[in-house]
């Protein structure tokens, strides 16, 4: 036994330093979270990753768009350079989505049950991390949509709302794309910019059925993002520029597009053609900040109108970005953090 | 059209049949495998395993020689011997994403391989594996019931996971390192989400064996 002991001392030894240096180091970093857990509730387990400052313990979960989009691709730009060093960010991977994985049938997919994920995962941060943790909670796109839901379930745990060109109101988006593409594709072919793709916008909006049908939402859908880049072509929209591009390494692309396609095919059908919390806005009382691009094509910006109109906060504010599409993000990121850090600041 | 379609690929098939019929003449030769030891009827395998840009991983696996058969065309060149062996396969792996850890998993799975080999010791096979398990394992996880959140031990899940993997090989005789192999493999993950999740796999490694050397391997 004694001549094990001293054959293997060094290489216990070695293990013993190893482990207590790796215990320690995860008390120290408070300042700069670098973690990954699981949020199990309803028969998925969903990731959420969480970076940043988390020394004041506020903390900002994203709610990605989609649906099936995938929590890390806003962790780059200022949301990582600057929003991270003010408060922990938590890149929340929803239900169905990117890494997140399951057990459930279709029936198990509703934005009901991904509301209660939010929440869920909201407790998780308050029972790691104490229950005088902060938490705001930031909506963009479809993220936009399921804020809303989760809010009005519960609005406890939140001391502020960011919706980011957020579709509450996905019912009304139909008529709302036809309106929009109408409007802009006048005012650039009258300022003479990219006459003959606008033209053409004209046309496929002339074209088509004015009552709702799924297989033209998706036409009008796919044709708002390149309208977007025909205005950031045009100089009217600043260039998106993604400064992390380890992001392809974190997600397995098939598993991901997998995921994406499956969920879509379950949500989106019901989404566009049902849901609408306009109504139930007012029942939000929480702070709120609604930014907004100018050309965002995608969710248009007569959204943010009617989103900070029936908001029921005490405190909200409207903030239309002059530079930005659907992603005032990655369009104008220094303006984007200077607003978030100030609401946070503001309400923390 | 389709009706000129449906006409075509039975004439095609039938010349393919009739052209290659005045070139071959068929010997099958089926050899006595009762006849060999244990160990010599079993390889080993390792090999790497995963798509290099997300999941890596190890696979420690083993073949048992079920059935084989020489096959002997009679070429315009000569003859031609090909092997033709099935073999009762089993294998167990780990992949992992190293970048965030989400996608951690062992597997096992079990089935059959056919495989090819002809005379210059190139193979073909393919091989099916409907019985199959991956269990994933994934970083500290909380769970969610109603108001009460407590952490999950061991958390992961497991997947009725079968596979099927497409390959080409190179045998080595004699040797302690039998061969080696590339294979691509497509593994179901299911039930996954609200469906199955189909994952694919780069495969490359090389088989081994514990049998004793043959003094006389040359003249054999």
């Amino acid at each position: 036994m004694q001549k094990i002991i001293n054959n293997y001392s060094k290489a216990i030894l070695l293990i013993v330093v190893l482990w207590t240096t790796f215990s320690c180091s995860k008390d120290e970093n408070i300042s700069n979270l670098n973690e990954t857990l699981f949020v199990r509730h309803k028969n998925a387990d969903m990731p959420a990753y969480i970076h940043g400052n988390a020394s004041e313990k506020v903390f900002l979960i994203i709610l990605h768009g989609g649906p099936g989009g995938i929590g890390l691709s806003y962790r780059t730009s200022t949301i990582k350079s600057v929003i991270e060093k003010t408060c922990a960010v938590v890149y929340f991977d929803q239900r169905g989505s990117g890494m997140a994985q399951g057990s459930y049938s279709k029936n198990g997919i509703n934005i009901d049950i991904m509301a209660e994920d939010v929440l869920a995962l909201a407790k998780v941060i308050k029972h790691k991390y104490g229950n005088d943790s902060r938490l705001f909670l930031m909506g963009h796109s479809w993220g936009g949509t399921l804020g809303p839901a989760t809010l009005l379930k519960d609005q406890s745990d939140f001391l502020g709302w960011i919706d980011v060109d957020g579709a509450h109101n996905s019912k009304n988006m139909y008529s709302e794309y036809i309106a929009n593409f109408k409007r802009v594709a006048s005012e650039q072919i009258e300022i003479g910019n990219d006459i003959d793709y606008w033209e053409s916008v004209i046309d496929l909006v002339n074209n088509i059925d004015p009552e709702y049908n799924i297989k033209d939402i998706y036409k009008l859908n796919s044709e708002a993002f390149i309208a977007e880049e025909k205005l950031e072509n045009a100089k009217l929209i600043n260039n998106i520029e993604i400064e992390d591009n380890k992001i392809i390494f974190k997600y397995n692309i098939l598993t991901l597009l997998w995921n994406m396609s499956k969920i879509q095919s379950i949500l989106d059908e019901n989404l566009f053609e049902n849901v609408n919390y306009t109504d139930r806005l007012s029942e939000i009382k929480i702070p709120s900040l609604v930014l907004w691009g100018k050309y965002d094509m995608v969710v248009p910006p007569k959204f943010a109108q009617e989103a900070f109109d029936n908001l029921g906060s005490n405190e909200k504010k409207v903030v239309i970005f002059e530079k930005s599409g659907h992603s005032p993000m990655f369009n104008e990121p220094d303006l984007f953090a200077n607003e978030v850090i100030q609401f946070i600041n503001q309400n923390k | 059209m389709t009706l000129k379609l449906y006409l075509l690929i039975p004439f095609s098939i039938f010349f393919l049949k009739i052209g290659n019929a005045q070139n071959l003449e068929y010997t099958k030769n089926s050899t006595n495998t009762s006849s060999k030891t244990f160990l010599d009827r079993t390889e080993f395998k390792v090999s790497y395993f995963g798509n290099i840009f997300w999941n890596n991983g190890l696979v420690f696996g083993t073949e048992y020689l079920w059935k084989e058969k020489k096959k002997t065309k009679n070429r315009k060149r000569g003859q031609r011997t090909n092997t033709h062996q099935l073999l009762l396969n089993g294998n167990l792996g780990f992949t992992t994403n190293f970048s965030t850890k989400t996608d951690t998993g062992i597997f096992t799975n079990y089935g059959l391989t056919w495989r090819r080999t002809n005379k210059k010791g190139k193979q073909f096979s393919i091989t099916i594996n409907p019985l199959g398990y991956y269990r994933s394992f994934l970083p500290e996880t909380y769970e969610v019931i109603g108001d009460n959140v407590k952490k999950v031990f061991l958390p992961g899940r497991g997947y009725y996971a079968p596979s099927i993997s497409v390959g080409i090989g190179k045998q080595r005789k004699d040797k302690k390192i039998t061969g080696r192999f590339f294979n691509v493999n497509l593994m179901l993950r299911t039930p996954y989400n609200a469906g199955a999740l189909p994952t694919i796999s780069l495969q490359y490694g090389y088989r081994f064996n514990f049998k004793k050397k043959k003094r006389n391997a040359k003249n054999n």
